[in-house]
This record gives C-alpha cells, sequence and structure tokens, in this order.
C-alpha cells in the first residue's frame, strides 16, 4: 500500500504546469496535465470536475486553491482522504509561506516550494506537514531575511540547526521559544449554513465552528480553555496538542500550543432555532413580467451591528432582461444574469428593500423556475450558537501573559428559496 | 530575490525556444565554475534558478549536466538543493555524468550540519542509476545509525529507493533487518513510521520468491508489533497515524477484550483534524467489529458524528471525498441515519456529483417518519433551473413511492409536478406514474384524471411517450378520449422515430380496442398497417403478430395481449450486493469513490463481473425463449424494462413442460435464430428479457408459419469482437499515441439514449455488452467522454481504439477511431455506432 502514494505532484494554472515533483522511480509523464486539462475545459468549469478523477493511466487527486489546480496522481488504491487532505496541507503551507497563492508568488519563490516539498513528502509518503517544524527547517522569504543576507552575506535561508521540534516530546513545538510579549488571542470564528424556504420556515441551519488561536508565549506553556456552555456542541475535531481525557471527562480543553496561528478545534452545533436576519422574496408573474421584491431585515437582534451584508441570486434562463432598484445600497447585473444586491449595513431607521421586474422571454405567461438568493453578512463579536469561552488559564509561565479573545459569525451557504 | 528568470520564462512551454538560452547558460555557467571570486555563489544562484524554471516548464536542459556538477562545489546548502534537484531530474538519463556528482554527495554525507548530511543522502538516494548503487550502501548504512532523527528519516525511506533500484543490492546488505530494529527500537517516530512503510513495501514484493520475507510480513501483524505501534500512536505524525491505521485494520484480534481496548485506544482518533485520520480510524472501527452486530450498530453511531462534521467542515473537494464514504455506509444502513435526513439536503450551489450522492441517501434514508419532509424538500428540487438535478429528484420522488407506505401524499405531489408544465419534469414524471400505477393500480382513478388532460403533444421523450401511452392503452375504459388520442398518435406514426414508443402504440392501441372497440377499430387498423410496413424488424413483427392473433381469435388475443396483471412488486437491483460487501471491505480506499471495487479499476485482468454475468445472459437466452414461446403467460415484455416481479417469474417457469411438446419444432428454430444473432451482432446489453421479447416474438412468428426463414441469416459476421478482451492503460496510451486515426466520424445518439446517459457507467456497460471495453471515461452531463478499445476475436494483436466524446445537450457523439488493422477499421466504426445507436432502447 505505502508504494507510490502519490507519484507526482503538479501544480498548475491556467494551463502551465508551474510545478513538478516526481516522488518515485516510475515517472509520470506529463502528458497526464495536458489531460487533465482537456477535461476540465471539456466540462466548462474545471472547478466542477470531482476531486478523485480516473485518467486512462493514473487516478489524479485534484485540489483547486485561488485559481491553482493542485493535481496528485497515482496508479495504485489508496486511501482518497490522504491524498486530498495532503494537497491542501500543501497549498496552506505554501499559502503560509508565500503569503498568498498566486503564480507570481509561486514562480519566484519556486526554489523554497521545492525545498518544501522535499520536507513535506518523500517517496510517495507524507512526512511533516506540521508548519512550525517546517518554518524551522526552512526559513520563509521575507523583507528581514533579504536585508540580512545582503548585510551578512549569508544568503541561504536554510537554516542551520536542526529543527528542535523533531526531537521535543512535543512535537508541534519547538522547546526553547522566547518572545518579548507574551500573549494569546483565541477567536471563535463561526458559519452558518442555513435553507429557508419560501414560506419563511427553517428547512436546516446548522453552524460550523472553529476555535482559532494565535500563540506566542515563551517556554512550554501549558493551556486550559473552558467554556461556559460544552453541551451545545454537536461534534468536535481537535487539534493534535490537545489532550483528550480532560475533554472526554470535563470537557475542557488542556494543551500546550505550537507557536503562531493555529486552529485548536473546529465543531459543528445542528438545529439552531433562530437566524439574526430575515430576507423576504416575493415574486408575482402577470402576463410576461415578473414583479420581485425582496425584504430584509433583523429578526432576532444579535446585539450586535450585521456587516457586509448581500443578497446573491441568479436570474432564471428565461429572464430576458430586469430592472431592479433599492432604497438602500447597490444593485448590479452582470451579463451571465447575476444580481448581486450589496447592502452593507442595515440601517436603523428602516428597512431595506429591492423591487423591480423582470421581462420573460416571448409566449411565456408566467415565471416557473424560481431564483435561490444567497446571503452573506458578517456579525462580529457574537458566536450565534451561543458558544461561550469561559476562562482562559495559563501554567507554566514566568509572567502574566495578554489574553484576548473574539467571536465573529458570518454566513456560509446561507440561501432563500422563493 | 527577485526574479530574474521571470522574463525569458514566459514562452509557453509548448515550444521549446529555450535552445538560444541554454547555450547560453552553458556559456556563463562554465565561466563561474572554477571561480572563487567573492559574490560567486549569488551568480551561480541566479543561474541555477534559471535552469530550475527552465526545467520545470519542460525545456530539456540535460546538456548543462556536466556544468551544472562542476558548479555544484559550493557550501551554499541552498545552491545544493538546487543541484540537488536537477542532478535527480536528470541523472537516469545520464549515468555516465551521475558518476560525477557521487563524489561530493559522498562527501555531503559527512557534512558536519544533519540537514546536510539528510539531504545528500536523499539526493544520493535519488539518482536511481543502477550501476551507481555500490557508492549508497555505505552511506545508507551510516545514515541508518545516524545519531540524528533527521538523517535516519531519510536513509530509512533511502533503502526503500535503494530496494526498487536493486532489490538484491538491499537485501544482500542486510537493510530489511536493520530496518526492523529501527522500527522497534527508534525514539524518533517518524523513523518508525517511515521504517515501517519501507518494510511493509519491501517484505510484501519479497513474499513471492523468499518465505523468510512472508514470515516477516505475518510478524508485522502479530500482536507486539501492533501493540507497540498502537501505543506510540499518538507520537506520529498524523500521516504515519494511517499508516499505522491501515495497518491495524489486517490485524485480527484474539477476543472480544482485545477489540474493546483496541477501539478505546484509538476512540480521540475520531476526533483528530486531520480527515485521513478520522477515515483511517473508522475503518478499523468498522473492521473490528464486523462480526460483532449489536457492537457494529453502536459503532455506526459513534462514527456518524464525526463524518458528518467532516463534510460540512472542510474544503469541498474534502467534503465530497467524505460523502462518498458516508454514502457507502448510508446505503448499507440507511435505518441508522434515518433521523440525520437534513444533512443530506442539497445546497444550491454544489456541484451536480455532490448533489446526486445527496439524492441517492436521502431516498436510502426514508423511512415512515421522514418521508414527507423529504419528498417536500426533493419536490423543491424538481423546480431547480437544473434539469438533470430536477430529473434526478423526479426519480427520487418516485423511488421513495415505490418503497414506501405512506404512497397517499406522494402521488399527490407526482401529480403536481405535471401540472409544473415543463417538458423535462412532465417527461420523469410520467414515467414514474407508469410505475407506480404498475405497483398500485388502486390510485390510477386519480393519476388517470391528471394525466388524461396532459397533451401527447408536449411529450417528446420517448421513455415518457411510452409511458402515456402505455397508460391510455392500459386505462382506456377510464380516459374518454383514449381511443381518439391514439389515433391522432397513429396518424403522426411516420414522425415517431422511437421504435420503443411506436412498439408501445401497437399494443396501446390494440389493448383499448379490446376494451372499446367500435371506438378504437379505426384506429387499429390504421396501427396495424402502419405497424406491418415499418421498417423496424421489431415493430413489424408485433404488428404481424397481433395481426395473426386477432384474425386466429379475439379471446385469445385478450389473453395474450390484456391479461389481468398483479401489482409488481419489487424493484431489480442494479448493483449486486456481492459488489457492495467487496466495496464497504475496501472503506477508505478510491473504490469508494469510484463506486466500485478496487479489483474492477486497478486490476487489469478484471474486467468486472459485468461481462460475465452478460455473457451468461445472452447463454441462457436460447434456453428460456424456448421455455416462454407461449406468451399468453407474459406480461407485455417493454413493460419488464424498469420492473421485475417475483410472482411472474415464477410464472414463467410453468409453463415449460406443458410448452414443451408443443413447440418442439420451434426450438431448433430459436436456437439457430439466437446463434446467428449473436454472430452478426455481439450480444444485446441487458441480459434477459429484451431479448427474449423479441426472440419470442420472432418463434411465434415462426410457429405461426410466416414463413419468415429461420436459417441462419447469409451475411457472413463482418467482425467478431472479443468478449474478454484486454488491454491495460498503459499500452493504450502508447497504442493512442503510435496509431494514426484511421477514422474520424460524427453521428447522433437518439433520445432515449441521451436520457439514459446519466453517468459515464451507464453507457460503459452497455457497450461491454457489445464486447466493446471502456478504458477510461469522464465527465458529467452534458459532455462525457469515453476511451474504449476491442479486440478482434482471433486476432490478439487486431485492438482498435477508440474516444468517444458524447454531447448529450446536441444529442451527438464524435468518434475517433485507431485500428492495427486499418482495413477494418470501417467495419468496426460501423459496428460501434450500431452498439451507439442501440443505447438506450431496451
Amino acid at each position: 500500500m505505502g508504494e507510490a502514494d502519490q507519484e507526482t505532484l503538479y501544480a498548475t494554472i491556467c494551463r502551465e504546469v508551474m510545478l513538478e515533483k516526481q516522488l518515485t522511480g516510475h515517472k509520470v509523464d506529463r502528458s497526464i496535465c495536458a489531460w487533465f486539462w482537456e477535461q476540465s475545459i471539456s466540462q466548462g468549469e474545471f472547478v466542477k470536475l470531482p476531486p478523485v478523477i480516473a485518467s486512462p493511466t493514473h487516478y489524479l487527486f485534484q485540489i483547486v486553491r485561488e485559481g491553482i489546480t493542485f493535481l496528485a496522481c497515482t496508479q495504485v488504491e489508496m486511501p482518497p482522504l490522504m491524498g486530498i487532505e495532503f494537497l491542501s496541507r500543501v497549498a496552506d503551507v505554501l499559502s503560509d509561506y508565500l503569503g498568498g497563492l498566486n503564480e507570481d508568488l509561486i514562480k519566484d519563490n519556486f526554489v523554497i516550494v521545492y525545498e518544501l516539498l522535499d520536507e513535506m513528502i518523500d517517496n510517495g509518503f507524507p512526512l511533516t506537514t506540521e508548519l512550525n517544524i517546517l518554518r524551522e527547517m526552512i526559513a520563509p522569504p521575507n523583507f528581514v531575511n533579504k536585508v540580512l543576507s545582503v548585510v551578512t552575506g549569508n544568503t541561504s535561508n536554510v537554516s542551520n540547526t536542526l529543527p528542535g521540534a523533531t526531537a521535543s516530546c512535543v512535537p508541534w513545538r519547538t522547546a526553547d521559544l522566547k518572545h518579548a510579549s507574551n500573549e494569546v488571542y483565541v477567536d471563535l470564528v463561526e458559519e452558518i449554513d442555513a435553507i429557508i424556504s419560501r414560506d419563511g420556515a427553517l428547512v436546516k441551519c446548522d453552524v460550523y465552528g472553529e476555535v482559532q488561536v494565535n500563540s506566542s508565549l515563551s517556554g512550554l506553556p501549558d493551556l486550559t480553555l473552558s467554556f461556559a456552555n460544552p453541551s451545545v456542541l454537536n461534534d468536535a475535531r481537535f487539534h493534535p496538542c490537545v489532550r483528550f481525557r480532560p475533554w472526554e471527562s470535563h470537557q475542557i480543553l488542556s494543551f500546550v500550543p505550537p507557536d503562531g496561528q493555529f486552529k485548536l478545534m473546529t465543531y459543528r452545533i445542528k438545529k439552531l432555532k433562530n437566524t439574526p436576519i430575515y430576507v423576504k422574496p416575493q415574486l408575482s408573474s402577470d402576463a410576461g413580467t415578473c414583479r420581485i421584491t425582496v425584504l430584509v431585515g433583523i429578526r432576532n437582534d444579535p446585539g450586535k451591528t450585521i456587516d457586509s451584508l448581500m443578497v446573491h441570486f441568479q436570474l432564471p434562463p428565461c429572464v430576458t432582461s430586469a430592472d431592479l432598484t433599492s432604497n438602500h445600497g447597490t444593485v448590479n447585473i452582470l451579463a451571465n444574469k447575476t444580481c448581486s444586491w450589496s447592502i452593507g449595513r442595515i440601517p436603523k431607521d428602516k428597512a431595506p428593500s429591492m423591487s423591480g421586474t423582470l421581462v420573460l422571454e416571448a409566449g411565456l405567461e408566467r415565471l416557473h423556475t424560481f431564483p435561490t438568493f444567497k446571503v452573506d453578512f458578517k456579525i462580529m463579536g457574537v458566536a450565534l450558537s451561543g458558544l461561550q469561552i469561559d476562562k482562559l488559564d495559563i501554567k507554566n509561565l514566568p509572567n502574566r501573559p495578554y489574553k484576548g479573545f473574539r467571536a465573529l459569525t458570518q454566513a456560509g451557504e446561507y440561501e432563500v428559496r422563493s | 530575490m527577485s526574479p530574474p528568470a521571470q522574463p525569458q520564462k514566459s514562452p509557453s512551454p509548448s515550444q521549446p525556444s529555450g535552445k538560444g538560452e541554454v547555450s547560453d547558460l552553458k556559456l556563463q555557467l562554465r565561466q563561474l565554475a572554477g571561480s572563487r571570486a567573492p559574490g560567486t555563489d549569488d551568480a551561480k544562484r541566479e543561474l541555477f534558478k534559471k535552469v530550475i524554471s527552465y526545467m520545470t516548464v519542460g525545456i530539456d536542459v540535460s546538456s548543462l549536466f556536466s556544468e551544472m556538477v562542476m558548479c555544484s562545489a559550493t557550501s551554499d546548502t541552498v545552491l545544493k538543493k538546487m543541484c540537488y534537484l536537477y542532478v535527480g531530474n536528470y541523472a537516469k538519463g545520464n549515468p555516465d555524468l551521475a558518476l560525477l556528482t557521487i563524489n561530493f554527495l559522498q562527501k555531503d554525507c559527512r557534512d558536519e550540519d544533519p540537514m546536510i548530511r539528510g539531504l545528500a543522502l536523499r539526493s544520493l538516494c535519488s539518482l536511481r542509476v543502477a550501476n551507481l548503487v555500490e557508492y549508497l550502501v555505505g552511506p545508507m548504512g551510516s545514515g541508518l545509525k545516524d545519531n540524528n532523527g533527521y538523517v535516519r528519516t531519510v536513509a530509512t525511506i533511502g533503502v526503500l529507493k535503494l530496494y526498487h533500484i536493486s532489490s538484491t543490492t538491499c537485501i544482500d546488505a542486510d537493510f530489511p533487518s536493520m530496518l526492523k530494529d529501527l522500527m522497534l527500537n527508534d525514539p524518533d517516530a517518524q523513523v518508525v513510521a517511515n521504517c515501517l512503510s519501507a518494510l511493509q513495501e519491501i517484505w510484501s514484493l519479497e513474499a513471492s520468491t523468499s518465505e523468510e520475507a512472508s514470515r516477516e510480513r505475518e510478524a508485522l501483524l502479530s500482536k507486539p508489533v501492533i501493540y507497540y505501534l498502537l501505543n506510540r500512536i499518538k507520537d506520529f505524525s498524523e500521516w504515519a497515524q494511517c499508516l499505522v491505521l491501515d495497518l491495524v485494520v489486517k490485524y485480527i484480534p484474539s477476543d472480544s477484550n482485545e477489540i474493546f481496548d483496541i477501539m478505546n485506544l484509538l476512540e480521540d482518533r475520531l476526533q483528530h483534524a486531520n480527515g485521513a485520520v478520522v477515515l483511517a480510524t473508522i475503518k478499523v472501527f468498522l473492521h473490528l467489529t464486523l462480526s460483532m452486530t449489536d457492537v457494529h450498530q453502536q459503532v455506526y453511531e459513534r462514527i456518524k458524528a464525526p463524518l458528518l462534521t467532516l463534510v460540512s467542515s472542510g474544503s469541498q473537494e474534502l467534503s465530497y471525498a467524505v460523502l462518498c464514504h458516508l454514502h457507502l455506509l448510508v446505503m448499507r444502513a440507511p435505518i441508522l441515519f434515518s433521523s440525520d435526513y437534513k444533512h443530506f439536503y442539497c445546497q444550491y450551489n454544489e456541484p451536480f456529483y455532490v448533489k446526486k450522492l445527496k439524492l441517492e441517501m436521502l431516498t436510502a434514508v426514508a423511512n415512515e417518519s421522514n418521508t414527507y419532509e423529504i419528498v417536500t424538500e426533493l419536490c423543491e428540487y424538481a423546480a431547480n433551473v437544473d434539469v438533470p438535478i430536477a430529473r434526478e429528484s423526479i426519480r427520487a420522488v418516485g423511488k421513495i413511492a415505490l418503497q414506501q407506505y405512506d404512497v397517499n401524499a406522494i402521488v399527490d405531489r407526482l401529480l403536481q409536478f405535471l401540472e409544473m408544465d415543463k417538458d423535462h419534469v412532465t417527461a420523469e414524471t410520467l414515467v414514474l406514474v407508469k410505475d407506480l400505477l404498475r405497483k398500485y393500480p388502486q390510485w390510477s382513478h386519480d393519476c388517470i384524471a391528471v394525466v388524461g388532460n396532459i397533451s401527447s403533444k408536449n411529450v417528446q421523450e420517448p421513455k415518457a411517450k411510452a409511458a402515456l401511452i402505455w397508460m391510455l392503452g392500459e386505462y382506456s375504459q377510464d380516459i374518454s378520449d383514449a381511443p381518439y388520442i391514439l389515433e391522432s398518435l397513429v396518424e403522426n406514426w411516420e414522425d415517431e422515430h422511437s421504435a420503443e414508443v411506436r412498439l408501445h402504440l401497437l399494443t396501446a392501441v390494440l389493448k383499448c380496442f379490446l376494451r372499446r372497440p367500435p371506438e378504437t377499430q379505426k384506429a387499429l387498423g390504421a396501427a396495424l398497417a402502419a405497424g406491418l410496413a415499418d421498417s423496424h424488424q421489431d415493430v413489424h413483427d408485433r404488428a404481424l403478430f397481433y395481426y395473426r392473433l386477432l384474425q386466429y381469435n379475439v379471446n385469445v388475443t385478450e389473453r395474450v395481449v390484456d391479461p389481468p396483471k398483479q401489482a409488481v412488486s419489487v424493484f431489480a437491483d442494479t448493483q449486486s450486493s456481492e459488489i457492495k460487501d467487496r466495496i464497504f471491505d475496501e472503506f477508505n480506499s478510491l473504490s469508494v469513490v469510484y463506486q466500485k471495487p478496487s479489483y474492477m479499476f486497478t486490476d487489469k485482468e478484471h474486467r468486472g463481473p459485468f461481462e460475465f454475468s452478460e455473457e451468461l445472459g445472452s447463454l441462457s437466452v436460447g434456453v428460456e425463449s424456448a421455455h416462454n414461446v407461449i406468451p399468453a403467460q407474459r406480461v407485455d415484455a417493454n413493460d419488464n424494462d424498469l420492473l421485475l416481479s417475483t410472482s411472474e417469474k415464477e410464472e414463467n417457469k410453468g409453463p415449460s413442460s406443458n410448452g414443451s411438446s408443443y413447440n418442439a419444432p420451434v426450438y431448433d428454430g430459436s436456437i439457430s435464430l439466437t446463434v446467428s444473432q449473436t454472430q452478426t451482432e455481439t450480444p444485446y446489453s441487458s441480459p434477459a428479457l429484451p431479448t427474449q421479447a423479441s426472440q419470442s416474438t420472432l418463434a411465434i412468428d415462426d410457429l405461426l408459419g410466416l414463413g419468415l426463414p429461420a436459417a441462419p441469416s447469409p451475411v457472413p459476421p463482418p467482425l467478431k469482437l472479443n468478449v474478454r478482451a484486454a488491454l491495460d492503460p498503459n499500452t493504450f496510451q502508447r497504442k493512442w499515441g503510435q496509431l494514426p486515426v484511421s477514422l474520424t466520424q460524427e453521428c447522433s445518439i437518439n433520445p432515449q439514449g441521451i436520457a439514459a446517459l446519466t453517468t459515464p457507467q451507464v453507457l460503459i456497460r452497455h457497450m461491454q455488452g457489445h464486447s466493446i471495453h471502456c478504458i477510461a471515461s469522464g465527465g458529467q452531463a452534458p459532455n462525457f467522454k469515453f476511451f474504449f478499445f476491442a479486440q478482434k476475436a482471433e486476432e490478439p494483436a487486431g485492438f482498435f481504439l477508440v474516444e468517444c466524446v458524447i454531447n448529450t445537450s446536441s444529442s451527438k457523439a464524435q468518434i475517433k477511431v485507431k485500428a492495427d488493422d486499418q482495413s477494418t477499421s470501417q467495419v468496426f466504426s460501423d459496428l460501434f455506432q450500431s452498439a451507439l445507436s442501440k443505447f438506450g432502447k431496451l
């Protein structure tokens, strides 16, 4: 099974191969990329190809990040999750190292990219994808480094010492970290996925959340994070640093954090009863035109401002033209019949509404395919699921660190049917 | 580090324009090679970067090998790395030059910086030049004993690389036993994991020749090793954990206590952030408890939450792969997921392949308590802009209706679909209403009231039209203007392209006639006349058959064409449970994503049991048709295309005894017909029923002395294809590259085919029935692409390769044929097109 898990990795964009890494002895011909592109072009939009596809010669895994396709090929049976997860990690690590992902960044730094890949996978078997360890082996490209290298003449971006973490008992952390200011920030970031039926009923409403931690603490600190109401959690997944037993017995997160930004925990809460806003579309057809009105407003005031509110929808193909206006925000209709109404912040004094008429194709009396409205919003300062952090204790630190907490809720797949 | 290489890189890789630049680089490298001036490293670095960027875009820079090696004497690590990369890429092609690098790599293997030692060792192993292995053994041996974990990690994987270059060298140097030692004792978890990975591979490859190796492989699965690895599992990296878990799956615990111990130890892995670890753990759990039914069920309950979280979190790609696994579990035990049905609701933006999986799961988990909500949700999708999804949803509603008790509400919904006034919705719904009526005849009044209002002009799809016509015939006594609708349909006989519809029309008119003779007489006359003049053999035969039957005796006709029907009870299952079990055994593998056991796509020896069953199916046709010659016992054969009733099957067996003497002379005739047919055109795709239908009518014609020549068709079989042709993808690709295109053709596909082509697999199975095998396929509606191959029956070298691109919205297929024997490619192409044209016609 271990043999040739992944034989080749490619990162491509716009039909151009940017990177290629052959992992085992059997060399994979690059024509596989051409095949892949032919496939994706014949599909129209390449995002729509399934992540695991079979070519005449290989099985391909693909993920798309920021318009860059990462492709891995294998000829043998293997766990698909391993392929996809690994590619995702590669993309994450690269994006962290390069400060983003785009063609120019990768091309400018491809030596680093190769170095990284070298450490992340060998002979088709993933080694380490832990950012902290990689950072110690290969220094990220940054301005300071460049200046230093000019001044000292030491141009190597390979650190000369081996990562202490590889030997440390806490593999995600080096033993002797030192920070001038000891700080730790904990963010609750929630995404709300909902489907709301045309009569305003909640068909489905789930919350998917993450506890993101940004830690800059010296030494080997031991943290304990507890929630005021852990019972609302439906299921949770943890960063490897979290100790399982305290969670099992007391729902307490006890961990030695890695340095920097990481996802401590992801969780899911199902069956939320309320949504913070309402979006009410109304459509009525008559003699070849359709009158459309969309009302938006606050339903259950979350106590914080609702921001970056947007409503998108796709006009049905049978609509030939549309004339839409709103009393707040701006409405845009693109050539591909995508409409977006950006509202921004909901005003205090009035309820935003958008209205207009849709002209239907000749011969069509009334509209019978109705658009689905996709809603985006952001609420700072509150986690809508109601999950609350109780306290964060830090042990094993000489002086008191600064602790910061934030919360954010945003719309994930939030759709309103009409 | 601004990119100086940028401007030169821009020419696209397809045109290797780098010739001039490569020789330019060569010169510059030469100048730098000996230089010791300050700043040389920087200059080198820029040049190396250029070389590597050329290499990356696909320009051949192997001619720079010696210059690159000359420049590699440096203390700069980055330069070294770039050089290693370059050397690793081209050493295989230039073994002589690769020898030059050995020296400096070996020296680096003794560097005091462990990082450099490791890197050098890795590059040394990556040269992959067989005659250089002697230089590898020494550094590798010391690498395995290095006091730094990083170097040992590299060395362990190096052993595996060495094994692949020269297995004897690796075994002779006794590396496997050193690895085993490290695996059991090394403090560094990554070293342990790499040892395990390497040993697994080496020993399984050696096992076929060496008994010791196979014993060692067994020993990996022994209790002490497994426990040792399990106890350290938290030290391992997430990827190594997957490896260990994969090993644990194969371990057979001695008793249930052991099983519980392992599960307790691994339970927290279910909450790991890495989806691969979670799935590997789930696999362990499922396999450990296979024999313990109730615990197995608890395991399902336990793994449900992590799986659902994985689906809803994470990237789209990840979510799809997990969804495929969830799909497998849901299909296995739908009851356990019946309360989680909301997770399978489709989101508007999800791609087709995700929605399709979700629809199948929704269908599976529907039970008494949630049917109402699920059907309500499915109805939402039926109004969807996305036509394939709308169709799938309606089919899903139909399936639920056919498997549930609470049909009442569903029938109402289906009838509402008909009022939506959208052609594709109407078409799908008609097909379903037909099936529903066959299962629940008690609903006929409600349905017929609505169906009677549908104008047949709005129904164009053959399947739907056939369904509508069937209902008109079957319920002609309830639909007041049935005879007149049928009559107008008969008038447009010429415009009806689908033979299936014409067949149904014949039967329906006859049924209608039997119930309402005065009103239908005219239509029947016209239909029989048109049928007799029809160019399609089946239609012609059926018309003739009805005609003779009516001439013979109207009562017998009624017994044959319109016997009292029994409600149909069971769906013919599409995928055998054996295959499902097989896929389940391969949980957490590609099989699950493809919904096929891996031997069907990785092992080229097996092209799947489909082929086998089809072969059997076509073989049995001759025999069965003899049993079925008395058609009075048969319900209209075309009705059988979707449903199989158990009672009917039994009935079929019944008459064989009393019929055998009666049709003894026919027996031979029908057999010879069968044989001739299998020769001229390769067997029909769907195993028994349709073939039977045509054959039994043929046999009857013969019985009635119609003078239809029973002798085998005079045309010799033009081309026979090997039913079990095999070709591995590599050979296919090579051949495809070598052979010229001998034919390019475009043909249109009949609308039934288009309607049936929901996934590539349907067509693949169909073509397999015609001895044309698929080697690769892809795409979703409206674009599908297939690579087929076929082989002449008696000529092992006579391969035909076909690229077939089907666009379902234009109903066109573009075919490119390549053949070993060019002279037969036209014949093959005809065969291919005829096979393709039969697709969808059952």
